[in-house]
């Protein structure tokens, strides 16, 4: 049930705890000595690590942001839904 | 090898030209009302004025130098996006509802307006804004001398030599100043400058893709061949750059921690993004847009930094000059094309944020620094001019100041570490701005102290030595003021081995968390800052509307016409009308154009806020507060007569306990003295007041005082000194509406209160008791003799819930009297009226007790009288006098009237005839002794009587009589048709004093009957008003004749009932028969 499954994630990112929890997770990932696992001189098919990991981990975190924004847009609406029944 | 002055220059103009079209296009359509920036796209892009000239050549500098860690200027940003759903748009309904103008103002404001605070934010902003204003002045200049192919630093135009970067300041300056500084409203938002910003944002970032598209693709064969090659050629340094850490041993590393950290703080507290996120945001759902998208756009511009950074390196083989890689590769290469796109994206970055910022900051230097000594002069008509010039005054000042600091420091710090000063001095307002948020007991005090205490060591530690080719600050650097190594700039306290920002950043922000906390906890808040406190760390009751009840009063009420004069020497005559037609809109206005006093202090809090659109919070407030000073009215705190306990928005809890005591009093009892002075004790009591009076109103309209409470008890009468209040009362009685006198004081002279101030009587209001759509019945006043300001709305809106009560209560008193009234007379009519009828019935019968019992008997004669009156009294009578065997008299009389006075005149009658009815007198000389006798008495009580007087004899046969004004008896012969009419001269008795009744006399034969009667036989009238008449009683008397006497009686009776067709008489009938045998 995908929208069943999407209507539950939508909710439970309404509340301000998953906001918070998230934006903790962020500056965790943005720190040492979590930044050690990628501050290796590998490369990747070509992509050095580091790199690697902040050009993919960057457009990851803006999508939870763009699902947050669709949240509370859904929780809007829905507000809107309950006044006009 | 360059693509030439000439070029570049026309370029830069005709660019110049498009930003300026662009700006005054966005701003005629905002004019018209069809604005092309309220969309969240152009917010978002607006806020990419963060990424400035440092993002478009610093970041390629520093990845060249020191590698992958210029990510976290631009992640710290995207990850404090995940706040602002909270924080920022928090911030913006707070700016909003506050016509907050900067971030100064916001910070000042939660500080209780704090002016001392705003000028230190507005210090810290100037002076931390230097260097980054400086840099970008540096990196435009720089592109343009090296597109331009210049090496040394100056144009010759004609022997004069021009700096390029003065020509630009003065460029930016005038661009600043048209679009930002065109009206004095701060809080009103720019379009044509944000819309400048944000096409420059657009092309900044298409012009660095651009770049980094031709680097990676063009030059090279795609990130991972630019990675590979670089591995190859510089495998070191590649370990370096793409690791962290991995540059620690370079003077100028800045650890990624501290990067983020400034960068998370700088995104919201640097002058400009506060200016272009709060005070230009439209509508509060950009936000939620923005959210994402600003970070997409910080993704995308970073994204290439990189391949340029190490396309650079490669293709100079140096990392010399790397801040400026973006403009020299395509130069390197013979790209002019590229390289110009790359000029004018760099340009683009500077200048939007040169113009932000210099607005942004000059609104600061303004509001918060020329403000507050403008507000000690009186005010000028000509203050908006001045205002509005010192702001663009401000505009030049904050561009040139960097200016001089590009001079001075000039080339001794890379871009982005020039731009790290910048940032770690906006993170000074960090604790202020996020404890005033979140942290109820952050205070003023704190928040100077930290403030104050941050921006010193930030000053000494960073701005300091970044002076470091001055000999001076070079002899402080190396060993200490005063040879202190201790206190050594870059070493606070013996803390070395770390970078500058680090060592500058962790020592500031101790001393500034530190001593905001420290103070926070140690001080308390005053009363202007506990005012603000619930706007800003209350949140709940901002989004619900929360309607903030008045706690203070004027204590001298100032016109609406003084404050549009106050505004309009500030924002000019017209706005002021304006915002104040606005705020009346649909409140009430009483005669002279004022609004009451409740509205009073939100007119004063309305006049604030519209100030501080133009002046910001702190100023306005201390221009409002000076203005009211003059006036001799200020600020003062109500007594707040329901104590501080508030059970819900409107009720407190004292109230509800005064409503509930007081319906017990009115329901306990009906008695309404009792009722009227518990009342009023209750009032005392509870309230502190000292006099409590009721009048009502008395039957003739006039007041009369029913209660009377309190001290300074003395007899009512016209001289006490409550009469003063007089006026009121009639008012009150007449509008049916509370009047009150909140400062005796400030009206003596309007109103004589003499006396009533005498007393000591402060303040009074008068309540008039009146019931909900009907005229009032009386007048409620309490006095106070201890607060003035005493009757707030919510408290006379309790008085007027009393006397609306007390009003039901002596409606419902006084109907029950007049009800009891009613009862009583009713049941004492009803009394009367059984007694007057029990007395007629006494008189009836007494009445008829005089009527003879039975007709005497004589030989050869048959008698027979009776009589059925109408009335229970009546003035009918007949009698019968018998003197020997054959004599008989037979009288017949009629009373005029039915009243008991008749009665008495028959009984009188009665007396009358039977003294004289035994002699020899004839009946016409009985009568008229009669009418003798009873003459005085008949014309005193207006009556007369009618009498038939008749003598029979029976031994003769003759009856002789006399008649005076009587209905003729008739005599039934047998065998004669018609009745014989007994008629004789005679005026009615009581009519003329001696008269002669004419004495007749007729011989009676054997069968006849002789019928003597009253008018009410022969004038009984049917339903059509016909009379019974003369005839039918004769036809009848001649059917009936036969009958024996009591049945002749009887049957006339039925014959009269039959006629009328009912049974009750309308006069008395009184019939005799005589029959003789």
């Amino acid at each position: 049930m995908p929208k069943h499954l999407r209507q539950r994630l939508l909710h439970r990112l309404q509340l301000p705890e998953s906001w918070i929890i998230f934006f903790i997770m962020g500056i965790i990932m943005m720190n040492f000595p979590f930044l050690h696992i990628f501050n290796k001189p590998v490369t990747i098919f070509g992509f050095p690590l580091m790199f690697l990991y902040f050009i993919i981990g960057w457009p990851v975190s803006i999508l939870v942001i763009y699902l947050f924004t669709l949240a509370v847009r859904h929780s809007d609406d829905r507000q809107q839904g309950n006044n006009q029944p | 090898m360059n693509a030439g002055i000439v070029p570049a220059a026309l370029i830069s103009l005709l660019y110049t030209l498009l930003i300026f079209m662009i700006a005054w296009r966005a701003h005629q359509r905002k004019e018209t009302g069809r604005s092309i920036i309220a969309n969240p796209y152009a917010y978002s892009l607006s806020i990419a004025v963060y990424c400035t000239s440092w993002t478009f050549y610093g970041s390629v500098g520093k990845a060249a130098t020191t590698g992958i860690d210029f990510l976290m200027i631009y992640l710290g940003p995207s990850l404090m996006a995940f706040s602002w759903f909270f924080v920022l748009r928090r911030i913006v309904k707070i700016s909003k509802e506050n016509n907050i103008t900067s971030i100064a103002d916001f910070i000042s404001l939660r500080y209780g307006k704090s002016l001392g605070l705003g000028a230190l934010v507005t210090l810290i902003a100037i002076l931390g804004i230097m260097p980054y204003i400086a840099l970008q002045i540096k990196a435009a200049s720089t592109s343009f001398y090296l597109i331009g192919g210049f090496r040394e630093k100056g144009i010759h135009l004609g022997g004069v030599t021009l700096s390029a970067g003065l020509l630009l300041s003065l460029i930016l300056s005038v661009f600043s100043v048209v679009f930002g500084a065109r009206r004095l409203m701060s809080s009103e938002r720019h379009e044509g400058l944000m819309a400048a910003v944000a096409f420059e944002s657009l092309v900044k970032l298409a012009s660095l893709i651009g770049v980094g598209l031709f680097v990676t693709y063009q030059l090279f064969d795609g990130f991972s061949d630019i990675f590979t090659r670089f591995r190859h050629t510089y495998p070191e340094q590649f370990t370096r750059l793409f690791t962290l850490g991995g540059a620690g041993n370079d003077p100028e590393y800045i650890p990624p921690f501290s990067m983020l950290f400034m960068s998370m703080g700088a995104i919201m507290l640097l002058p400009r993004q506060f200016h272009v996120m709060v005070i230009e945001n439209s509508d509060e759902r950009h936000i939620t847009k923005a959210m994402w998208l600003f970070p997409v756009y910080m993704f995308l511009i970073s994204l290439f930094v990189m391949p340029i950074a190490l396309g650079g390196l490669l293709t100079t083989g140096s990392a010399t000059g790397a801040d400026f890689f973006v403009i020299s590769i395509p130069l390197v290469t013979g790209h002019d094309g590229i390289a110009m796109l790359a000029f004018l994206g760099g340009l683009s970055a500077a200048a939007g944020m040169v113009m932000v910022e210099s607005v942004a900051i000059s609104t600061m230097l303004l509001n918060h620094i020329f403000m507050p000594v403008i507000v000690r002069f009186t005010p000028q008509a000509w203050f908006p001019y001045l205002l509005i010039n010192l702001k663009r005054l401000g505009i030049f000042l904050v561009i040139f100041m960097g200016y001089f600091y590009y001079r001075i420091v000039g080339d001794s710090f890379m871009l982005v570490n020039m731009g790290m000063i910048s940032f770690s001095a906006a993170s000074q307002f960090l604790p202020a701005m996020l404890g005033g948020l979140y942290w109820q007991r952050g205070n003023r005090t704190g928040a100077v102290t930290g403030t104050l205490l941050g921006f010193l060591i930030w000053f000494y530690t960073l701005l300091l030595p970044s002076f470091s080719n001055s000999r001076w600050v070079g002899d402080l650097l190396a060993s200490g003021p005063f040879g202190i190594a201790l206190l050594k700039p870059t070493a606070l306290f013996g803390l070395s081995g770390m970078d500058l920002w680090s060592h500058s950043l962790f020592w500031s922000m101790l001393f500034n968390m530190g001593g905001y906390i420290i103070c926070s906890i140690m001080f308390r808040q005053d009363e202007a800052e506990h005012d603000q406190l619930r706007k800003f760390t209350g949140m709940i009751d901002l989004t619900r509307g929360y309607r903030h009840a008045e706690t203070k009063r004027l204590s001298k009420p100032v016109t609406i016409t003084q404050f549009i004069n106050l505004m309009s020497k500030f924002i000019g005559p017209e706005e002021a009308r304006q915002a104040i037609f606005s705020y009346i809109g649909e409140r009430e206005i009483d005669a002279e154009g004022n609004v009451s006093e409740f509205e009073l202090p939100n007119l004063k809090r309305f006049t604030e806020k519209t100030l501080a659109g133009s002046v910001g919070a702190a100023a306005a407030g201390a221009i409002v507060d000076s203005f009211l000073s003059d006036m001799g009215s200020r600020m003062e705190s109500v007594y707040d007569i329901f104590s501080n306990v508030r059970t819900s928005l409107d009720q407190s809890r004292e109230a509800l306990f005064v409503r509930l005591k007081a319906s017990e009093i009115i329901n306990r009892t009906l008695d309404l003295q009792i009722i009227m002075d518990d009342l009023l004790n209750l009032l005392l009591k509870e309230f502190k007041l000292d006099a409590a009076i009721i009048q009502l109103r008395s039957e003739n309209g006039g007041l009369e005082v029913r209660s009377y409470q309190g001290v300074n008890r003395r007899p009512i009468n016209p001289n006490h000194w409550f009469m003063e209040s007089r006026p009121y009362f009639d008012m009150a009685l007449l509008d049916r509406k509370a009047h009150f006198v909140n400062d005796t004081r400030l009206i003596a002279d309007t109103v004589a209160l003499d006396r009533t101030i005498a007393e000591g009587i402060i303040s009074c209001a008068h309540i008039p008791i009146v019931r909900e759509g009907e005229s009032s019945i009386g007048l409620m006043s309490v006095f106070s003799k201890s607060i003035a300001g005493l009757f707030t709305e919510e408290f006379l809106g309790l008085l007027s819930s009393l006397a609306g009560q007390l009003a039901q209560a002596v409606t419902i008193v006084r109907e029950m009297e007049a009800g009891e009234r009613e009862r009583i007379q009713k049941e004492q009519a009803q009394l009367q009226h059984a007694r007057v009828l029990r007395d007629m019935e006494i008189a009836q019968q007494i009445q008829l007790s005089l009527l003879p019992e039975s007709a005497p008997e004589l030989f050869g004669v048959e008698m027979g009288g009776r009589c059925v009156s109408a009335a229970h009294v009546g003035g009918d009578y007949y009698d019968f006098f018998q003197y020997d065997d054959h004599s008989v008299d037979l009288v017949i009389a009629d009373v005029s009237g039915h009243s008991v006075g008749a009665a008495l005149i028959m009984s009188e009658v009665r007396t009358l005839l039977r003294a004289q009815a035994n002699s020899a007198l004839t009946a016409s000389s009985i009568l008229r002794n009669l009418n003798n006798q009873l003459y005085e008495d008949l014309t005193r009580s207006e009556l007369f009587i009618t009498m038939f007087y008749a003598k029979y004899n029976s031994a003769t046969g003759r009856l002789s009589y006399a008649n005076a004004g009587h209905n003729n008896p008739l005599i039934k012969r047998g065998g004669v048709p018609s009745c014989i009419n007994l008629d004789a001269e005679g005026l009615i008795i009581g009519v003329k004093k001696s008269v002669v009744f004419e004495e007749r006399g007729i011989e009676l034969h054997k069968g006849d009957v002789v019928l003597f009667y009253t008018d009410g036989l022969n004038e009984a009238a049917n339903a059509q008003g016909e009379l019974f008449g003369t005839e039918r009683i004769c036809e009848h008397l001649g059917s009936v004749m036969h009958q024996p006497v009591a049945e002749i009686l009887d049957s006339f009776y039925h014959a009269i009932a039959d006629f009328t067709g009912s049974d009750t008489l309308q006069d008395d009938i009184s019939l005799m028969v005589l029959k003789i045998h």
